[in-house]
């Protein structure tokens, strides 16, 4: 079969690279946005979502686990000894500064975790050994970390808060929204790296005992320890997960960033489209005249869209790798798994789609004199 | 080519118009384009149509073509009153029936002259090599067989045009509805187009009815009607 809608699409060259330049300006935007939305939404619970604890024990009204408010040890000790509960484990979460061989200083998250138990610890450790922080200095970086933080090696001594460190491993993939570099240490360092004094635990972590509910044990440790929120892992991910992406209005701009895209995507489309239609009007009133149904016309609309977008979406991934490989160089973790990739491709048939409506509307209407003109 | 299935229909007309009238706006404003015309066109037969512009030629066309609704009358195709059928209906009739050939050509820029004629031939259902092999008889009829990979800004007026009458002939339509095919042409390829659709009345029994201006080649026609202000006003037959 005579593909007439490919054959129009590369006779008309010059509006066919307008038209796919248009879908690869907003694939790439899109994409861009997504990965990047994507990455900050991980990264807003990623300690929340690595640590295998059922509930988290939190001051009052927090908003999210990375601006956390210590609260007493004591509360602990009572969350341990609720019905249900199978382990408590204290853990610490604080901000701090990194002294910089330069001279100068790094804001980092400081996250102290018990070295036996290593819950709350680092999940993916590529060099060293997380229980090494148990000695007195001992702490974890992330390798994404090291340049800002003056390129440390593996036994380097650093400063943090004044107070010497070591450091003896370096883990891979623990990036934070704040883009404040985690430090993982043992609780004890943590208290005196970060603000937070012996008295104090940051979070209490609760594994729930096999055979109990998580909701029966929750509301049992509000019931008996006052002046706390009890959340699942669930609950407080998506808490910070809200926090950070609608609260603060980054994921809103990144949304609105991909809504752009789509929206200029389709009107660029949309008008080449359409522009092409226009100028191939009287042959659409022919192929009409010799017996072709409106279906059949509107298909040839369709395919051009379709063609359109599978090779402006394939060209627009090319140009979104490159660039997220240019991001990642400068330090911006673009997230890009298939599904987004799968999603944009439907966004893009969408989009061609959607921006062809206009053209074969404008089929629709028309005037069967326009053949018989010469 | 394959035998015009129409001639099995006997002596009735395979086009009849009976009191078809065509008002274009309403109130004040209405223009009566086609006053109650009454047309039979029979198998074999190679009709000229002409008249002063305005006089509602292109608008009579379009109606026979079935591109058009008449205010009132009745257009009737093969026997079929193609005014009871829905709009959705009227492709096929078109398809089955009718064959345009146009003053402008209408070819398709982005196609070959074999593809052009392909396109009539896929909208007919045959597909692949057959519409291939049937589009190159089709062309190599007219003597264009040298021209099949041409597309149509490589190609001649007359070339063009024939092309058109090689698209408008691939579905195998017993009715050829042809609109000025001359006009775009100089006297000896306009003389030639002529002929081949007398020749195709002729011989393959095909109704042809050509609207033209060209007094060059009224001397080809079976039958040559005059049209003023919406009327048929002369029905002359040879």
């Amino acid at each position: 079969m005579v593909s007439i809608a490919r054959k129009n699409l590369l006779h008309d060259r010059l509006r066919f690279t307008i038209a796919v330049v248009g879908i690869v300006f907003a694939v790439v935007l899109i994409t861009i946005q997504a990965g990047m939305f994507l990455r900050f939404l991980t990264n807003a619970s990623i300690l929340i979502d690595h640590i295998d604890a059922d509930l988290w024990v939190t001051s009052k009204n927090l908003k999210n686990y990375d601006f956390g408010r210590p609260f007493d040890r004591r509360k602990y000790y009572q969350v341990m000894s609720v019905s249900g509960v199978e382990w408590a484990e204290e853990f610490l979460l604080g901000f701090s500064f990194w002294k910089r061989p330069d001279g100068g200083q790094e804001s980092i998250e400081v996250v102290g975790y018990d070295p036996q138990s290593l819950i709350g610890g680092p999940w993916d450790v590529v060099e060293g050994d997380p229980r090494a922080v148990s000695g007195l200095d001992g702490i974890l970086l992330d390798v994404a970390d090291r340049q800002r933080l003056g390129s440390p090696r593996l036994g380097e001594r650093v400063e943090i808060r004044g107070y010497r460190a070591r450091v003896v491993g370096f883990t891979r993939g623990a990036k934070n929204f704040t883009q404040s570099p985690y430090i993982f240490t043992s609780l004890e360092n943590a208290h005196r790296f970060s603000f937070i004094n012996s008295r104090q635990v940051g979070y209490v972590l609760v594994k729930v005992a096999p055979g109990q509910s998580v909701p029966v044990v929750q509301q049992a440790i509000r019931r008996s320890v006052p002046f706390v929120d009890v959340y699942t892992q669930r609950e407080f991910s998506n808490l910070s997960r809200r926090y950070w992406m609608i609260s603060t209005g980054a994921g809103v701009a990144l949304l609105s960033s991909m809504l752009m895209g789509l929206v200029i995507g389709t009107i660029i489309v949309g008008q080449t489209i359409y522009a092409s239609t226009i100028e191939h009007l009287k042959e659409f009133g022919t192929l009409k005249a010799i017996g072709a149904s409106n279906t059949y016309v509107y298909r040839i609309i369709m395919q051009q869209a379709l063609i359109a977008a599978v090779i402006g979406h394939v060209l627009g991934l090319g140009v979104a790798q490159l660039l997220v490989r240019a991001l990642r160089g400068a330090g911006l973790d673009v997230l890009l798994p298939w599904q987004v990739i799968v999603i944009i491709f439907a966004l893009t048939l969408l989009m061609c789609v959607t921006s062809s409506v206009l053209s074969i509307y404008r089929i629709t209407k028309i005037d069967p004199a326009l053949v018989f003109k010469g | 080519m394959t035998a015009n299935p129409a001639l099995s229909a006997g002596p009735s007309p395979l086009l009849a118009l009976r009191s078809v009238r065509k008002v274009y706006g309403e109130g004040a404003g209405a223009v009566e384009a086609v006053t109650g015309v009454d047309l039979d066109l029979m198998a074999g037969e190679f009709t000229l149509l002409m008249g002063p512009s305005g006089s509602g030629k292109t608008t009579l066309l379009m109606m026979m073509g079935c591109l058009l609704k008449p205010t009132s009358g009745t257009v009737s195709v093969a026997g079929v009153e193609v005014q009871g059928l829905p709009e959705s209906a009227l492709p096929a009739i078109r398809l089955r029936y009718l064959g345009y050939i146009f003053q402008g050509f209408n070819l398709f820029p982005a196609l070959t002259a074999s593809e052009n004629v392909e396109v009539a031939l896929n909208l007919k259902g045959v597909r692949g090599d057959a519409a291939r092999a049937a589009a190159a008889r089709h062309l190599s009829r007219i003597g264009l067989e040298s021209r099949l990979a041409h597309r149509p800004e490589d190609l001649s007026g007359g070339e063009k045009q024939r092309v058109a009458i090689a698209r408008a002939l691939a579905a195998e339509p017993p009715v050829i509805l042809a609109d000025e095919p001359t006009a775009s042409l100089d006297g000896a390829t306009g003389h030639r187009v002529t002929e081949l659709l007398r020749q195709l009345a002729r011989e393959e029994a095909r109704t042809v009815f050509v609207v033209t201006h060209d007094p060059r080649i009224l001397d080809l026609a079976d039958r040559i009607l005059h049209m003023e202000d919406g009327r048929i006003v002369k029905d002359e037959r040879k």
